[in-house]
């Protein structure tokens, strides 16, 4: 290859020859130099990286991930390596849909659903000795799930060894299924799907005063394997309220129960607990989840009025002291007007809805937004997301 | 009946017009180009002999080609006498094809008209001769004029170089393939005009009394030299003309010769003939995607793994099986057009593995096509010699085709011929509308 010294010469003699030219040669080394500098800087780092170890240890941590990933996966499919490799993406196991509605003490009804049922049972007995109402999260049967405690602690149960109930039947919590009790002052925070670790970057956490923590999926196998994530709270009253998986991309939104709507940046978020929102004493978070585009979201209250927000009406806040969107007027405040559950959702899902008088129904995401309420036998108490493919895969 | 229109097929370029007596209209053959009424001379045959040209044929290349999976399997080709002294015997030969290659982008068609030994090229399973890939681009090109005119083209007037060939068998050859593919792309009535005498009646439309014009056609494929008695429409003369085949393609070929080559180990390669003969093929746009076998692909992997000059052999590598060559021509061919106004430019191409770059002044292209400067005076003068004329006596030159533009030849032009007499027109469409004018004055 030629010298840098005889193509600088030759340089110097085009600015010799047309000095305009120097400017132009200047300005295209300057950039350059430039570009070089920050390919420079990243080299030094991966070297650093390289010598004190922690590439090494970073990939070993990779390895771990995905041998850990493949053995959700393998365990998932109830299948070996060979014919994982050999599974077509699109051609999943068939499976059914499974719909659980847990209460705070571990308690689980495993309803498998199918298609055309709008009303789906009822819970018999007195709702719960706790102010807790009981959560609804919408499965295909042959997933994993993770259970989240208030003190921290996690287990994981596949949902197909969760004990069923029978559908259009009355329940009662004694008969419901009890996969993993909560220990001495624990209770259960939340239910979440990890079928789909392999495929995001976070755990998200947040608190019931609306404190968010993001882990990377890369922790996974530590985590399940010692059972713990953290309480991802700050006060030592606040305690845990929900966990999803999400990936650098998206964001994440929680609601509170007086209306509050807060919107972030999920890449934006600190790994530490921080607290998101500056709220009332008596205001708490009822909801999360993550917004995606052709989404929009769906806010209930206790009598069952919605109100209905496209997705790209959600503000990001980058404040920890932000106070949020206020969904509800002062004037309805007063009224004592509060939300119990909202939700992400595209017209085509359903809604399963828990009322006060323990009926569970079946509604269509489309019919609740148009007609703007939830007809319900009482007071709602939660709801649940079905969403379109998880119900047509099952 | 059908209408007759001017056809340029240029080495890089193409145009179609058509003349009504009183202007010329440039047709927009190419809509998805910049300049709609210029079409690339490129042709892109896909796996199942869908064929596309100008920037459709661009873009599609470029979504279905760069960086992606290569499957090569081994075929039988057919076999070959092998005669010993006292033996005789048949052996079977195979190639390794690639059988994910999902088409082949063809472009300097016309160049491979007057190419001495170059019969045409296999397709998939088929062999497409030099006059059948001209067709193809020729139907094309036909169908779209039509599509704009709103009726049928029956009759073209070509252009063509003063001199496809030094040899005149050759340069007969190539014309006659040239005529023959015309006829079965559909034209029933195909004639010919040189190319500089095309872009003379284009610059004739613009003067008021007769002049000695010297045209200098200087595209991508030939210099096209053209002395005449131009203003007076029933009496037009062309005292001289002349040609040689030095055009766009040769400065970008120097370029690479020069600069490039090293990027991918020239000078730092030794003792390997496989690699040096890769190296070597850069420069020939039609050997490059015929260096994509697996054969090739293990010599530059163990070259990389022996310690041989690493980052040139895989930056060779990437070239040849990323399908990175028609960017990198394009690449070397936009820096030699930058230097036609600027002193300055940077030719670079950064993929997976390959991060080229390279400052290239001006001071640098000159002296790397300085030699080519002596053999364009010279034909010059000659032509000029021939017509009987002194440059003292010519009225204007007009300068036209992309190379026209590049300051060294404009340097020499003001010199021999004074500042105010040198004169440029369209460099990309004043052939085409010549063509047209002569297209409607035969029809």
């Amino acid at each position: 290859m030629p010298s840098l010294t005889h193509k600088i010469e030759e340089w110097m003699k085009e600015a010799e020859a047309r000095p305009e030219s120097a400017v132009t040669i200047v300005r295209l080394i300057a950039r350059r130099l430039n570009e070089l500098s920050a390919r420079n800087e990243e080299l030094l780092t991966e070297n650093i990286a390289l010598q004190n170890g922690t590439r090494v240890e970073e990939y070993q941590k990779r390895i771990a991930h995905l041998e850990y990933q493949l053995d959700l996966l393998k365990r998932r499919f109830g299948t070996d390596e060979l014919t994982l490799a050999e599974l077509p993406a699109n051609n999943m196991e068939a499976s059914t849909l499974s719909l659980l509605v847990y209460n705070t003490f571990g308690r689980i009804l495993r309803v498998e659903l199918n298609a055309g049922a709008a009303k789906l049972g009822r819970i018999a007995d007195e709702k719960l000795q706790s102010n807790e109402q009981p959560r609804i999260l919408a499965v295909p049967s042959n997933e994993e799930v993770m259970l989240l405690f208030t003190s921290g602690r996690v287990s994981t149960c596949a949902v197909e060894s969760i004990s069923r109930v029978d559908l259009n039947n009355e329940w009662t919590w004694e008969k419901a299924a009890l996969p993993d009790e909560p220990r001495a002052g624990e209770f259960l925070a939340c239910i979440m799907p990890i079928s789909h670790l392999p495929l995001s970057e976070f755990f998200l956490q947040v608190s019931r005063r609306g404190c968010v923590k993001k882990t990377m999926t890369s922790m996974a196998q530590s985590i399940l394997g010692n059972h713990y994530i953290g309480k991802g709270t700050l006060q030592k009253s606040d305690q845990p309220f929900d966990a999803t998986l999400c990936s650098k991309k998206d964001q994440y939104a929680f609601v509170t129960f007086e209306g509050k709507l807060i919107g972030l940046d999920v890449n934006e978020l600190s790994y530490s607990a921080e607290d998101r929102i500056k709220m009332t004493a008596s205001d708490y978070v009822i909801a999360s989840f993550v917004p995606h585009e052709k989404e929009s979201m769906l806010f209930v209250t206790q009598t069952g009025k919605v109100i209905h927000r496209e997705h790209d009406s959600l503000e990001l806040s980058k404040s920890p002291l932000a106070k949020g969107q206020a969904l509800i007027p002062p004037s309805r405040l007063e009224q004592g007007v509060r939300f119990i559950g909202a939700a992400s959702v595209r017209e085509t899902d359903h809604i399963a809805v828990l009322d006060s008088k323990g009926n569970l129904h079946l509604h269509q995401a489309d019919a609740i937004t148009g007609s703007g309420s939830i007809e319900a036998d009482g007071l709602i108490l939660s709801i649940g997301v079905i969403p379109a493919e998880v119900w047509r895969d099952a | 009946m059908g209408i007759k229109v001017g056809i340029d097929f240029g080495t890089s370029n193409s145009g179609v017009a058509i003349y009504n007596g009183q202007r010329v209209q440039l047709l927009p053959v190419d809509p998805k180009n910049v300049i709609p009424e210029v079409i690339k001379t490129v042709l892109y045959v896909t796996r199942d002999y869908r064929t596309m040209i100008g920037q459709e044929a661009v873009e599609t290349y470029y979504r279905d080609n760069v960086n992606r999976q290569r499957r090569f399997v081994k075929q039988w080709a057919g076999e070959i006498d092998v005669y010993g002294a006292d033996m005789h015997y048949v052996r079977d030969i195979f190639v390794y094809v690639d059988e994910l290659k999902p088409g082949r982008l063809l472009q300097y068609l016309k160049t491979a008209l007057r190419k001495e030994g170059y019969g045409g090229t296999q397709i998939f399973e088929r062999y497409y001769t030099v006059g059948d890939l001209a067709k193809t681009y020729l139907g094309l090109l036909k169908q779209r004029a039509e599509t704009v005119l709103g009726e049928p083209i029956d009759s073209v007037t070509l252009g063509r170089p003063v001199k496809f060939s030094e040899h005149p068998e050759q340069d007969h050859k190539a014309q006659e393939t040239l005529r023959n593919a015309a006829r079965e792309a559909g034209f029933k009535d195909v004639d010919f005009e040189l190319e500089p005498i095309a872009a003379a009646l284009d610059y004739e439309q613009t003067l008021t009394k007769p002049q000695n014009v010297v045209i200098f056609d200087f595209g991508g494929g030939t210099l096209d030299i053209a002395v005449m008695r131009l203003g007076d429409r029933h009496k037009r003369d062309v005292y001289a003309s002349g040609g040689v085949d030095i055009a766009g393609s040769d400065f970008d070929r120097a370029i690479i010769e020069k600069r490039m080559l090293p990027h991918f180990g020239l000078g730092q390669v030794k003792l390997q003939p496989e690699i040096m003969g890769m190296i070597h093929a850069i420069p020939d746009w039609m050997a490059l995607p015929e260096l994509g076998t697996p054969i090739n692909k293990n010599i530059l992997e163990k070259a990389i793994h022996a310690g041989t000059s690493p980052i040139q052999m895989k930056a060779l590598q990437n070239l040849i099986y990323n399908d990175l060559a028609f960017t990198f021509y394009n690449r070397v061919e936009a820096a030699k057009i930058v230097l036609s106004n600027d002193g300055a430019t940077i030719i670079t191409l950064e993929d997976k593995d390959i991060a080229l770059w390279e400052l290239y002044t001006r001071h640098q292209f000159e002296s790397d096509i300085y030699h080519y400067l002596v053999d364009v005076e010279k034909v010059l003068m000659d032509t000029i010699a021939q017509s009987g004329l002194e440059p003292g006596q010519i009225d204007a030159v007009v300068k036209t085709g992309g190379s026209s533009s590049i300051p060294l030849f404009t340097e020499m032009l003001v010199r021999i011929f004074g500042k105010e007499k040198v004169k440029q027109s369209n460099s990309f469409t004043s052939v085409v509308a010549g063509l047209a004018i002569r297209a409607f004055g035969n029809s």
